[in-house]
């Protein structure tokens, strides 16, 4: 089998090069979907017979929520990539990503919360869901005060990528135990998505764009976070030279 | 379209701060996060190159015979910045 | 050293004897994570309320916080001297497998730190007004449940011990892992009060024990590696 394009990868000049071709049409492809998920979400979208107008908040809710579970998996990819086949690039994914992972998880709390303002009549409930995202926020958090307890880059790019590992586990422990933990306190809350009542692609097809433009933002943003960290590491680099030189 | 007018819109059937407030922060997030990265971006950018001038002024040392002098120079260089 | 402790069990005893030894010559440390059991077990009838019937609800739930805030404070001590005095770099450097060694050091410190809580539980469970007929349950769950806490407190310490001041980030690493334990323990109990049938429930803990047992002294050894380096 040819390695080539593996090695390519650990190669943070050919990463930052190419990355920088495909951000315009990464941003660009963001921006429709975002301005079609967007509008057609608030304008457009029928409301819903229990819920009335709060349904939109399910499509900024729904695709944060479930990017933020992605985040420990991408992390001890990346981390196992890293301790393995000692890739640089992979451990430069594994620092942008848990600061980044923690926002997506805060903004998830934050419109769960919200949207339960209506539903539950409080501001927080201690859902199955809510809590294990919670606890998801703090290792998250754990991850990025380690990196920074950790000045000595090395060491701490292998304790992070370990963490992230151990943590990636430790995350879907503990989302079964909170589910059941959950289901013997409170019988069942009504959160409820929007799947369960009888809908249409009127009410799937903006959820699909916010999806993929959300997705996208997070690539984007990782992309760019990934570049900054790409150009700090490398400034001894004569292509770094070469490319400050340009600008 | 789900509103006749545009007051409508902005009340969201009674539910205009839960929604307008989810959709404020998704708005602060997408920002905070894109233009972070982007102005975090010039700045490096303008680091470096401030840095590389500050090395290329500093006199290069005393040829000795077949040694590479700069990287010595540069590591203080980058140290004190 | 003799011909007998080369092998992997020598070690592995040879680890165990020395840090229960050291742990009786500091006897200090050994009586710190079981006075701070008490202590926080103390606390929350004087923070929240007296009333036996109040206490009694909670008091599963007080004990095994307790628990686990004492085996957080007591994992500092897990590694931080053998690293300050080399010894850690020399039990790495034997050529037995690492993973072993870690699992003897954790049992010992369970031991000292695990085992005395696990045995005054029932005193200070009586004195919160827990409810009668659950103490088997309780006792047992600690015993199956503060290994877990230990094994993975491990993985935390084995991370931060080279580092000059620790503060918070043990316990940021930590806590939010010993949840599932947490959420097993505590639900044994409250199942078991209900009537449920017990067998399932200690199923569930035995195999995070399990689990916990193999997997963790894996992370500990490897980020023990990673550390001193």
């Amino acid at each position: 089998m040819d390695w080539t394009w593996f090695h390519k990868w650990g190669s943070p000049k050919w990463f930052y090069e190419l990355s920088g071709k495909w951000l315009p049409w990464l941003v660009g492809a963001m921006v429709t979907c975002l301005l079609i998920g967007v509008t057609w979400a608030l304008l457009f979208v029928p409301q819903d017979y229990q819920q009335g107008l709060t349904n939109r908040i399910f499509y900024v809710h729904v695709p944060v929520a479930s990017i933020s579970l992605a985040f420990f998996p991408l992390m001890a990819m990346a981390g196992t990539i890293f301790l393995v086949w000692r890739m640089k690039l992979a451990d430069v994914v594994v620092k942008v990503a848990a600061p980044l992972g923690a926002w997506f998880t805060a903004l998830a709390l934050a419109s769960g919360s919200i949207w339960g303002v209506d539903t539950w009549g409080t501001w927080w409930v201690w859902d199955g869901r809510l809590t294990s995202l919670l606890l998801q926020f703090f290792l998250l958090l754990g991850v990025v005060s380690l990196r920074t307890a950790l000045e000595d880059s090395e060491g701490a790019a292998r304790a992070c990528a370990l963490l992230s590992i151990v943590g990636c586990i430790n995350v879907v422990v503990i989302k079964y135990s909170v589910d059941w933990w959950n289901t013997l306190h409170q019988p069942s809350t009504n959160f409820t998505l929007a799947t369960d009542q009888a809908n249409g692609p009127e009410i799937w097809v903006p959820l699909i764009f916010m999806i993929v433009a959300v997705y996208l933002f997070f690539a984007i943003s990782l992309i760019l976070s990934t570049r900054n960290e790409i150009l700090q590491r490398e400034k001894r680099a004569q292509w770094v030279r070469d490319l400050v030189a340009k600008s | 379209m789900q509103f006749s007018n545009f007051q409508e819109f902005i009340e969201m059937g009674g539910y205009a701060f839960n929604v307008w407030s989810v959709y404020g922060m998704f708005l602060i997030f997408l920002t905070i996060n894109l233009y972070g990265p982007l102005r975090k971006n010039r700045q490096i950018i303008r680091d470096l190159k401030r840095r590389y001038a500050l090395n290329a002024q500093v006199p290069p040392m005393p040829a000795r015979a077949g040694s590479q002098s700069s990287p010595g120079l540069e590591t203080t260089v980058e140290e004190r910045a | 050293m003799s011909a007998a402790r080369s092998t992997l069990a020598g070690a592995v005893v040879a680890t165990l004897r020395r840090d229960l030894l050291i742990a009786y010559k500091r006897k200090n440390d050994l009586f710190n994570p079981f006075m701070f059991f008490v202590l926080v077990a103390t606390l929350f009838p004087i923070g929240i309320s007296p009333e036996p019937e109040a206490l009694g609800e909670i008091s599963a739930g007080v004990l095994w916080i307790s628990a686990l805030l004492a085996s957080l404070l007591a994992m500092d001590n897990l590694y931080r001297a053998d690293f300050e005095d080399g010894s850690l770099e020399l039990l790495m450097l034997s050529p037995h497998p690492l993973y072993f060694l870690v699992l003897a050091k954790n049992f010992a410190h369970w031991l000292v730190s695990g085992l005395p809580i696990v045995l005054v539980s029932p005193l200070i469970a009586y004195m919160l007004n827990f409810p009668e007929g659950a103490y088997s349950t309780l006792v047992l769950t600690l015993l199956l449940g503060t290994p877990v806490l230990s094994l993975l407190g491990s993985i935390g310490v084995a991370l931060t011990v080279g580092l000059g001041s620790r503060g918070l980030i043990l316990a940021v690493i930590t806590l939010p892992m010993s949840v599932p334990v947490l959420i097993a323990g505590t639900l044994t109990v409250s199942q078991t009060l209900e009537g449920a049938s017990l067998s399932g429930y200690l199923a569930i803990m035995g195999a995070m024990l399990v689990a916990a047992l193999t997997l963790a002294p894996l992370a500990s050894a490897a980020a023990l590696r990673i550390s001193v380096n």
